[in-house]
């Protein structure tokens, strides 16, 4: 299921809109973009239909603004022409497609679906690691919880990554990065094929979704694979002593061991979350009890509410 | 030929084929759907070419560590299983078949076990990076094989007729021997450098940089495994041990002769891996 909004004063186009989709999507219509833009930023919807047969001077200006923001770049527009109206130019107008009014139904139902195939290929990707971004964790996470799927999320973050950094350099902190990236990707997929997610929240701060039931089996493989790969990453002196010698925060020297995984992790079949905020604040809270532990390890929330 | 342009030749080959016996296995491990991550990696460590391909491509700058993974079951986890499986679909096997190809494999895998056993007996931190890199030791044969196979043919032949070492005959032909050939190959393939010095060092590992120890455990166990006539690689007499090889490696003859018994009944079950028609 997706959302489509659709700004139309056409009640004929509108009207075909909600009977072609309305079963299989979430259709919400405005009779403007002003008024839809609320809506629209709170709930970053999948597809915009913009009809410009009658729109305001100003409509060009806010989809062209909406699209080069980062965040709501990833909506598809969808501009809507009369037959023989002049379409702008790309860089005045940046849209995704365009159809002319009065559609054909085949083709507006071609257009849509085509639409939707594209923005779930073309997801927003953390450079770095090309891990799907913030926007789509909090949509995956969002997703589930309204459609009431048991799942758990998990936050993965680095120990002493920072002294590493510091002592090697970003060059080699990013490649550490790549590699958990690609790590935790292939072992989650190796576990769970189906219905299972890897996000990149930045810096060393990753997620995962998986089954709850299998939640801490694919914690542990992904800490005990770390383990094994992580030592290639040290020069060979500092591989075979064990630890590295770097700043800490107060600026005074001290050896740090070589880097690990924590993990904190919550799931829903015990408790409700009612949004994603809520369920990361917690899963990222049984991250910093992990940390606690002294690295290499995770926890689970085990809070009934 | 100048040893430039040798060296630019060899740098063009993107992939080696492997033999038929090991392609027949290659497409029952990867149709078979339930195959595990562990199966397809204990197949691909038997293989100097699947092994130098999943570490070329673990190794790639796609993937933003290169040089770092120099393990099989490492560059599984980061590569995925859809991934090797797409790599290994890509194997070809060599047109025309040399002899001496087979007995080659058997020798590379022969050295690969009895390396790793020496280096548990040594207590070697790493015991898969020094088996994967005496897996890998004489792929420069197999490179200089492919790219001038008539050449190459010759060069056997004539350390044949002149009583030499294959490196010695090769270094007559070519001006390098398969050592740094292979060694080539395996940077300009970005393999951790630790992995290129073993292989480029195999027959003087006294002159390893920062490999010393490892290099002369492939050295040894490439002599041990010519000794006990198990494969072929290409001489028809052992070579002599590098003697400052063992003084590297501390080994005691009581050692030695403890080391020799496991090969035995470790390579014993390692023989038929490539005879064996199923
Ligand atoms: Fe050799
Ligand atoms: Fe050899």
């Amino acid at each position: 299921m997706k959302s489509i909004v659709a700004v139309s004063r056409d009640v004929a186009f509108t009207s075909m809109l909600e009977r072609l989709f309305g079963e299989k999507h979430k259709v919400i219509i405005f009779s403007s973009l002003n008024l839809a833009l609320d809506y629209i930023y709170n709930s970053i919807p999948d597809i915009l239909l913009v009809d410009f047969v009658q729109a305001n001077p100003s409509a060009a200006t806010v989809v062209s603004d909406l699209k080069s923001d980062s965040i709501f770049g990833q909506v598809s527009v969808i501009g809507v022409f009369g037959q023989d109206q002049e379409m702008p130019h790309n860089t005045v107008l940046p849209i995704d497609d365009y159809l002319r009014c009065p559609p054909d139904e085949r083709e507006l139902e071609a257009r849509i679906e085509l639409c939707i195939g594209r923005s779930d290929r073309v997801v927003e990707t953390n450079p770095l690691t090309r891990l799907p971004g913030n926007i789509t964790i909090l949509k995956q996470i969002q997703h589930r919880l309204e459609t009431s799927v048991i799942f758990a999320m998990a936050w993965i973050d680095i120990d002493y990554f920072k002294p590493f950094n510091d002592k090697y350099g970003f060059a080699r902190g990013d490649e550490v990065l790549k590699m958990l990236g690609r790590l935790v990707l292939n072992t989650v997929r190796q576990k769970q094929p189906q219905g299972s997610f890897v996000g990149h929240i930045g810096g060393d701060d990753f997620v995962f979704i998986v089954n709850h039931e299998i939640m801490e089996e694919v914690a542990q493989d992904i800490i005990d694979n770390f383990r094994s790969i992580i030592p290639t990453f040290y020069d060979s002196e500092d591989r075979a002593r064990g630890c590295i010698e770097s700043v800490d925060r107060e600026g005074t020297h001290r050896t740090f061991p070589i880097m690990g995984l924590s993990i904190g992790m919550t799931h829903n079949s015990q408790r409700q979350f009612k949004h994603y905020g809520e369920m990361a604040e917690t899963a990222s809270e049984m991250k910093k009890f992990a940390k606690m532990c002294g690295g290499g390890c995770f926890k689970t929330d085990k809070r009934v509410v | 030929m100048d040893i430039q342009a040798l060296r630019l030749q060899i740098e063009r080959i993107d992939t080696l084929p492997t033999v038929p016996s090991v392609l027949k296995k290659l497409l029952k491990v990867i149709e078979n759907p339930k195959v595990s991550l562990n199966e397809i990696g204990s197949f691909i460590t038997s293989d100097p070419v699947l092994t130098s391909r999943v570490l070329k491509l673990v190794n790639s700058p796609v993937y933003g560590f290169p040089g770092r993974i120099s393990s099989v079951s490492q560059a599984l986890i980061l590569l995925g299983m859809n991934v090797v499986r797409g790599l290994l679909l890509g194997v070809s096997v060599f047109e025309v078949m040399q002899k001496s190809m087979i007995g080659l494999w058997e020798h590379s895998i022969g050295t690969a076990i009895t390396a790793r056993i020496i280096a548990q007996q040594k207590g070697i931190p790493e015991p898969e990076e020094v088996s994967v890199a005496a897996l890998l030791h004489d792929i420069g044969k197999v490179v200089l094989s492919l790219k001038f196979p008539d050449e190459y043919a010759g060069v056997i032949a004539d350390a044949e007729k002149k009583g030499t070492f294959i490196f010695e005959a090769e270094k007559n032909h070519f001006s390098v021997n398969h050592a740094e050939a292979g060694g080539w190959i395996a940077q300009k393939w970005n393999f951790p450098r630790s992995l290129v010095e073993v292989i480029e060092y195999h027959h003087k590992p006294s002159l390893s940089k920062t490999m010393v120890v490892q290099s002369s455990i492939v050295h040894l166990a490439d002599i041990l495994v010519r000794a006990k006539g198990f494969g072929y690689a290409g001489d028809n007499f052992v070579p002599a041990l590098n003697p400052a090889a063992l003084q590297i490696l501390n080994i005691s003859e009581a050692e030695l002769s403890g080391i020799v018994l496991e090969m035995d009944s470790a390579l014993s079950h390692a023989d038929d891996f490539l005879m064996q028609d199923d």
